[in-house]
């Protein structure tokens, strides 16, 4: 009996189908859905370098670095291959300015020129934040980033960073790649390294041969005497 | 594609699909380049873009490159036949022509109606036949309708015909005149003629009259673009450099040094006393003065574009063409002619694998100079992707598809969607419809797509999306774009292709 109810109920269903929610007399209509047209837009903009770093396409994740790392480069003397920039002043590279408009970067003659930052005493660094110039989105070349413990960078001289590929810096090849300029800085992984100054290479960028720098931070802590 | 060709080639679809053409005066230049589109499309049925591909829109600049080196016939009166087979052999293998010559934009029209423009004027001023200044005014006009450059051309040509009289003229010790006498009723053809083609193409062949009065105020914005649109300001020497040699490691070493050699030698020969066989000394001093004034003002807008250069690279190769016949014309030992006759043959051969190089091997690589700004191949998967969705949805090719990308930085992807009628471009997220099964988007508009997807419909009705492409993707470099794809339309695609 119980079988047979069963099977009446389960045929009428299937007959009813679906259909049974609806209303019979609501009628489906297509939805008319507005697809706008594309923009024409003009020339985009050219970043016309080889082996160039993907872009990221969320913000940078904060690093990690032991308790008590500050930026110890800030407001710390700073040297140049260029003595008389065509703007704005050496020392603007350590002020803590890291605004991308005008009158917060110092402009450098062209072609091969570097910074060097005189920490004051040996830390232990555990990253370093540059920007050159991020008012444009420009690739700066032969970008090289080096650590030592004297002046004239020849004792204790370590590369931190080197996308000069054709070596045409004379400081060696360099694996690391072309990156586009940010708001965000390029951050540097330094590894915990101890030194004393910090030297910063560029060579022009993709839109021309000068060489622009806004900030450098250095992020480390003073080192312990006893790991000197 | 690049973007410029990609915009091109849809506003080519609305002529060939509606019969519409407006000119803008903002952007896109002139209707030339479009109208004669037509021509190689009208093989084409049923007459839709979707039926179009890349060799019929490319054929029309490949056709006016072409031009450049038929049209030297028609100056065989003025130049040697060694200067005309020079460049026509230059013209040829040169990297910068030839990768230009099969770029769907306007800059391979301007050369070549500039050029026959010249060629026109040339022969009226030696036959002094009406027919060729109805020839003359045929091309300025269409000078003028293809780009508004154009007018940088015209001030050329005035002030090189200019100097090669008064050059001509002091030699002689007679006082300044053209070299030729100007018949007011053959002036009043040429303009006449001008004018008329002109406003046949701006009119969109008198549908549209506002075009032609659209033609002059374009040049209030291209003024203004010319100093401040910082994305395409270059120094002084970018043409050069990119003619010179450009640093690039592991790739080959671009230049045209030979060219630039031999134009050198060529304008010095153009310009000194000495008469040449075979040749008609004025007109050589014209195109030497008409390429220097050229290169001068385009060197010294801010704002550039490696295209641009095609103008006054074009003279270069005439006058490297006459340069190459100078340097085989010294008298000198059979030794030393060999030498030089080799370091022809090497710079030929080396522009001729350059050439190669850069439009089979490197034509979307940043390393050769001539991209620019150009679409990754990145492009080809992305279409490839969405593709093989649309043969398991049940809608097919008219199945929805959302693209947003802020500031409309899209392109050229609405090209390669042309055959999917039911996109729609979106430079926000729009929260007014619902989300199409599959999108693509910017990576920085993701987390309102995320809202849109996830917040914005009814509990229950939130469809789960999943990545659309394997790997990072970009449009352009740095110009990343993501795909989404609903999981349920995902799915049946695996299971159709585990099937």
């Amino acid at each position: 009996m119980i079988f047979i109810a069963s099977t009446i109920f389960a045929t009428a269903l299937a007959f009813t189908g679906p259909e049974t929610s609806q209303p019979k007399s609501e009628k489906l209509v297509p939805i008319e859905i507005e697809l706008p047209k594309p923009m024409f837009i003009g020339t985009p903009q050219n970043i016309g370098v080889e082996r160039l770093e993907k872009p990221l396409g969320k913000p940078r994740p904060p690093f990690m670095a032991p308790v008590g790392t500050k930026n110890v480069a800030l407001g710390k003397p700073v040297a140049s291959t260029d003595e008389e920039p065509i703007i704005g002043e050496i020392a603007m590279i350590t002020d803590g300015d890291k605004e991308g408009i005008d009158g917060s970067f110092v402009e450098l003659g062209p072609f091969e020129q570097h910074i060097t930052i005189d920490l004051g005493a040996k830390y232990e660094i555990y990253a370093i934040v540059m920007w050159h110039y991020h008012k444009q989105a420009r690739v700066y070349f032969d970008v090289v980033v080096q650590v030592a413990d004297d002046p004239d960078f020849i004792t204790n001289v370590k590369v931190l960073f080197n996308n000069d590929h054709d070596n045409s810096l004379g400081l060696g090849v360099g694996n690391d790649l072309h990156y586009v300029e940010t708001a965000e800085g390029k951050l540097i992984d330094a590894k915990g390294i101890q030194a004393r100054y910090v030297r910063l290479y560029s060579n022009g960028n993709n839109s021309n041969d000068l060489n622009h720098w806004i900030e450098t931070e250095v992020y480390g802590r003073p080192v312990k005497k006893d790991t000197q | 594609m690049h973007t410029d060709e990609a915009v091109h080639a849809i506003k080519f679809g609305a002529l060939l699909e509606e019969n519409k053409y407006r000119y803008d005066p903002h952007e896109y230049h002139g209707p030339t380049l479009n109208y004669f589109t037509l021509i190689p499309a009208l093989s084409v049925s049923p007459r839709k873009l979707a039926e179009i591909d890349e060799r019929t829109l490319r054929i029309v600049p490949v056709f006016f490159g072409m031009f450049l080196i038929v049209g030297l016939f028609l100056l065989k009166n003025g130049l040697s036949r060694s200067v005309m087979f020079f460049a026509g052999l230059f013209l040829a293998v040169s990297p910068a022509m030839v990768f230009y010559s099969r770029y769907y934009i306007q800059e391979m029209l301007l050369v070549s109606f500039s050029f026959g423009t010249i060629v026109s004027g040339y022969r009226y001023v030696k036959s002094r036949n009406p027919l060729w200044a109805v020839f003359a005014g045929i091309f300025l006009g269409l000078m003028h309708a293809t780009k508004e450059s154009c007018i940088i051309a015209f001030g050329a040509i005035l002030l090189a015909l200019f100097l090669t009289g008064t050059l001509q003229n002091r030699q002689k010790g007679k006082p300044f005149h053209f070299g030729f006498k100007i018949n007011a009723w053959h002036i009043l053809i040429f303009t006449t003629t001008a004018c008329v083609i002109s406003v046949l193409f701006y009119s969109s062949f008198f549908t549209h009259p506002r075009g032609i009065l659209d033609s002059f105020i374009a040049y209030k914005y291209y003024l203004q673009r010319a100093g401040q649109n910082s994305w395409h300001m270059h120094p002084w020497f970018y043409y050069f450099k990119l003619l010179i040699g450009s640093k690039h490691s592991a790739h080959p070493f671009w230049n045209e040094l030979l060219i630039v050699i031999l134009s050198g030698i060529g304008l010095t020969v153009a310009l000194r006393r000495k008469q040449h066989p075979q040749m008609d000394h004025s007109l050589l001093r014209f195109i030497a003065f008409y390429t220097v004034i050229l290169a001068l003002i385009y060197s010294i807008i801010p704002y550039k574009t490696p295209w641009s250069m095609l103008g006054f690279y074009h003279g270069m190769i005439l006058l490297a063409a006459l340069g190459a016949t100078s340097l085989l014309a010294i008298k000198m030992k059979n030794i030393l002619r060999s030498f030089v006759f080799l370091f022809l043959v090497l710079g030929v051969s080396n522009l001729l694998v350059q050439s190669y190089l850069s439009n089979f091997k490197y034509e979307a690589d940043p390393s050769n100079p001539y991209v620019y700004a150009h679409t990754s191949r990145d492009i080809f998967r992305v279409v490839e992707s969405i593709e093989e969705i649309a043969t398991i949805h049940p809608d097919g090719k008219n199945m929805l598809i959302e693209v947003i990308c802020p500031a409309d930085d899209y392109w050229p992807l609405p090209w390669y969607l042309r055959s999917f009628p039911n996109t729609g471009w979106w430079n926000k997220v729009n929260f007014s419809q619902p989300a199409a099964q599959v999108i693509i988007a910017s990576p920085s508009v993701e987390s309102e797509l995320l809202k849109k997807l996830y917040e914005w419909p009814p509990p229950g009705e939130r469809s789960l999306y999943v990545p659309l492409f394997r790997f990072p993707t970009e449009l352009r470099p740095q110009v990343e774009i993501r795909g989404y794809i609903a999981k349920d339309l995902m799915d049946l695609y695996v299971q159709s292709h585990s099937n």
